[in-house]
């Protein structure tokens, strides 16, 4: 029988996992739920540890251009109180219920990557329990640092198999005055070159996006950098793919049009990230995974199976990435007993698969 | 110092040919130093050029149980490639191929060995740039900037090395090989890459490094601001940011610094100036008009005596030299010079200059600062004399003073030179025990024997429980 815990304090969090790592015992951790259907189809872990009871918003700085908060907070509540100075997390994902520590254990990062850069890039200190209750700080709070080693950066995309994220700091934007989206329609190959011309000829666009038959900019700057791009027409932003089940494919960006045209063939929704390498492909079937899988290891790229039901996930990850040998020491200098989240660290899935 | 068993030179020299194992003292007094104040024993040099000659060398170290540090040019600030006790000193300086160059994703593939400066010419006919520009770029390495995560003026709006790296290979402490990232985004399991840039050479030898290219900005304007006080350059900086402008490039000079520099470079600089700021804005045209009009205005409301804006590129160049020159022309003060890198929240720069400037008086000595207002990335820098004793002691108390003044305002120990040697004892300062333990324990991962340029980054006592790999006290005569 599942259990959930909602701790209100980090201290009393740590405790948890100092207790399931001294028993054995497997704990998924979860923050809204909004990115849970990954990782392979195994059962869950009965023991849960909600981070929804650290929602805390310890301290904005907006003259810094940082903000302190718990792993607990809603994105959606976080951007608003940043909005009210001006100031936004620039390279978070429009996932307005999901929370900061899930956005930040997922790397899921937003549309406007090409400009700003991965979610990863922007968390300068995090806090986070190890799997055997430790409570470690890295990075520091000032919006340059390079003491220590890297540890936010590793922390970021592991899906909590490293530790529990308690707390992070985060480089902030201003909100920008001024941006806007254009968008051209027509066949994928023809709407490719024009992307990548955009690319080349516009001075750091947010994003450029292929679609089936659409491609879509977004420009952001002062109103006379606002006008549409040779062959484009202003337009609203293009909606956030709501797929029942999604593939992240990873290629390098100057594969993405071979790509496009692949999914094309194989009849697939996508939205592609022009210049970025990352294209968000719907799937029905595990037929589809794989045939996706292939067209992205055909353009020297990976897929991952970021959302979806069970029975399309019983190879989640796909190869398996260099250094999975490292992974495995790093996952035991952090959750020694490898209690946390099971099944979510591709290390566990290679060493099935052998 | 601990020699060199013959055994292992001559595995040595089976692998790299006789002239490339360097055992001569003049060759090690040189290779027992780098840009720090700090001076090592080195007890062998190794000259690599492939990633399977320092596979085999990384190899056989392991074998013959011996120490390794990895060097690049060696211009590291904070002693990262200083080798104790007769290690081994591996150099990849004569790695210098760029490998392939992609125009379209931008990004490249270059060897450790490549002058950071030499990325951005070989790609300047393309339109693209290397963005991170340490003040040394002419000379350091980019797989030194790797294992520093190096830094630089215009860092301020695009981020230090660590995002500008997407792929490396390195070879890890037992020879193994592994490519890690490149241009396919988003790999799954963990980001290996992003632990890598910073580990300085402690957790493997970068032997490639793709690094992905920037386009030039289609319009610059670089203005030089002259204010009658550190405490309203600091104001102007703190309302530019708070404004939601984030220019390129935002660098403070003081007033000794700006008389030492103007001397030297000869920019027409105003050498009555309390306070010299260098703000860089860049874009579209528009934007940058923009932007521009604002610092300006900010600069005036916040009391500039002047502003200059730079008519050509050829002024713009002599502004920047006259910023990039700042740590050569400390020779005109005295013969050498301590340098700290701690960075500060940009609301408490003001303060935390007023405390450096009475630590200096405190001290009876010099610091001047020139550094990174925008990111409150602060270079104090104390002129002195190594031949005086006297001197030397009040010049690491006063390191001790500016360090501690920092991270009591919520500072970090570094914003881009690492931590090497210099700043490792301070390191608690920082962090807590469990912290450091952690990041004991993940360096394990890579080095389990603690071979790979050992006591660096971590203190002595870093592991929590009994066991001390990697980290001592520092052997007699480390420092000056």
């Amino acid at each position: 029988m599942t259990t959930v815990r909602t701790p209100a304090t980090r201290e009393e969090l740590a405790e948890l996992l100092r207790a399931a790592s001294a028993e054995g015992a497997p704990v998924a951790v979860a923050g809204a739920g909004t990115a849970s259907r990954r990782g392979p189809a195994t059962d869950p872990p009965e023991r849960v540890i909600s981070t929804l009871g650290l929602d805390r918003i310890i301290g904005h700085e907006p003259a810094d251009l940082t903000v302190t908060v718990e792993a607990g907070c809603r994105l959606q509540t976080l951007q608003a109180a940043l909005a009210e100075r001006g100031q936004t997390w620039m390279q978070a994902p429009a996932r307005p219920g999901a929370t900061v520590g899930g956005v930040l254990s997922t790397a899921a990062s937003g549309r406007r990557r090409l400009r700003y850069g991965p979610v990863r890039d922007s968390l300068l200190q995090v806090v986070l329990a190890t799997g055997d209750g430790r409570i470690v700080s890295a990075g520091g709070k000032t919006v340059k640092g390079v003491a220590g080693y890297d540890i936010p950066r590793l922390v970021v995309g592991a899906l909590g198999t490293l530790g529990v994220i308690l707390e992070v700091t985060l480089k902030l934007w201003p909100v920008p005055p001024s941006s806007g989206w254009f968008t051209a329609t027509g066949d994928v190959a023809a709407l490719a070159e024009l992307g990548e011309a955009l690319r080349r000829d516009l001075h750091l666009p947010a994003a450029v996006l292929l679609e089936p038959g659409r491609l879509s900019a977004e420009i952001i700057g002062p109103p006379a950098d606002l006008v549409p791009p040779p062959g484009m027409a202003a337009a609203d932003a293009p909606p956030e793919p709501a797929w029942g089940a999604e593939v992240l494919v990873g290629v390098p960006p100057t594969r993405l049009p071979a790509l496009a045209a692949a999914l094309t063939a194989l009849g697939r929704p996508f939205q592609a990230e022009l210049g970025v390498g990352t294209c968000r492909v719907g799937v029905e079937t595990a037929e589809d995974v794989a045939a996706v899988r292939a067209a992205a290891l055909e353009q020297e790229g990976h897929a991952v199976v970021a959302d979806a039901p069970p029975e399309l996930r019983a190879d989640p990850w796909g190869p398996p990435p260099p250094g999975v040998r490292l992974m495995e020491r790093l996952r035991d200098a952090f959750d020694p007993a490898h209690v946390l989240n099971p099944g979510l660290f591709i290390g566990d899935a290679v060493r099935s698969a052998a | 110092m601990a020699t060199i068993p013959m055994t292992a030179v001559d595995r040595f020299r089976a692998i790299l040919g006789d002239d490339r194992v360097l055992q001569a003292p003049t060759e090690r007094l040189l290779y027992g130093k780098d840009g720090s104040i700090a001076e090592g024993d080195c007890g062998l040099v190794l000259l690599c050029e492939t990633t399977g000659e320092v596979s085999a060398c990384l190899r056989a170290a392991a074998e013959e149980g011996l120490p390794v540090v990895p060097r690049g040019s060696g211009t590291g600030l904070a002693g990262g490639a200083i080798p104790l006790d007769g290690s081994v000193v591996l150099s990849v300086a004569r790695m210098r191929r760029v490998i392939s160059v992609d125009p379209l994703t931008p990004c490249a593939w270059v060897e450790p060995g490549v002058l950071n400066l030499d990325i951005s010419t070989a790609v300047a006919h393309l339109g693209l740039h290397y963005a991170p520009d340490p003040s040394s770029q002419a000379a350091c390495s980019i797989g030194g900037n790797v294992a520093t995560n190096a830094g630089g003026p215009h860092c301020l709006a695009s981020g230090v090395t660590s995002q500008h790296i997407l792929g490396v290979e390195i070879v890890l402490p037992d020879g193994e090989v592994l490519t890690i990232g490149g241009p396919a985004p988003d790999p799954a399991g963990y980001d290996l890459r992003g632990f890598v840039v910073g580990g300085e050479g402690t957790l493997g030898v970068v032997t490639k490094v793709c690094v992905k290219l920037t386009r030039d900005p289609p319009a610059v304007t670089t203005l030089l601001v002259d204010f009658p006080s550190v405490a309203s350059a600091g104001a102007a900086v703190r309302d530019i940011i708070a404004e939601g402008v984030i220019p390129a490039a935002m660098e403070m000079m003081d007033r000794v610094m700006v008389r030492a520099v103007e001397q030297f470079v000869n920019a027409g600089l105003p050498v009555d100036s309390a306070a010299l700021l260098l703000v860089e804005v860049d874009g579209t045209p528009a934007q940058v008009a923009e932007q521009a009009a604002a610092v300006e205005r900010i600069c005036r409301d916040s009391g500039a005596a002047s502003v200059r804006t730079a008519r050509d590129e050829a002024e713009r160049a002599l502004f920047w030299k006259a910023r990039k020159n700042a740590f050569g022309a400390v020779a005109r003060i005295a013969p050498n010079y301590y340098l700290h890198d701690c960075v500060v929240p940009r609301t408490r720069l003001v303060e935390v200059l007023e405390s450096i400037a009475a630590i200096g008086e405190k001290h009876g000595l010099v610091i001047m600062n020139v550094f990174h207002a925008g990111d409150g990335n602060l270079h104090p820098l104390i002129a002195f004399d190594r031949r005086d004793p006297v001197q030397v002691d009040r010049v690491l108390a006063a390191g001790t003073d500016i360090i501690e003044a920092c991270v009591a305002v919520g500072g970090t120990l570094s914003g881009e030179h690492g931590i090497g040697l210099e700043k490792r004892d301070y390191m608690p300062l920082q962090f807590a025990p469990l912290d450091l333990d952690a990041q004991c324990r993940a360096r394990e991962a890579f080095d389990p024997d603690g071979r790979l340029n050992p006591r660096k980054v971590l203190p002595a006592g870093a592991k929590c429980g009994e066991l001390v790999l990697d980290a001592g006290s520092l052997p007699e005569g480390t420092w000056l």
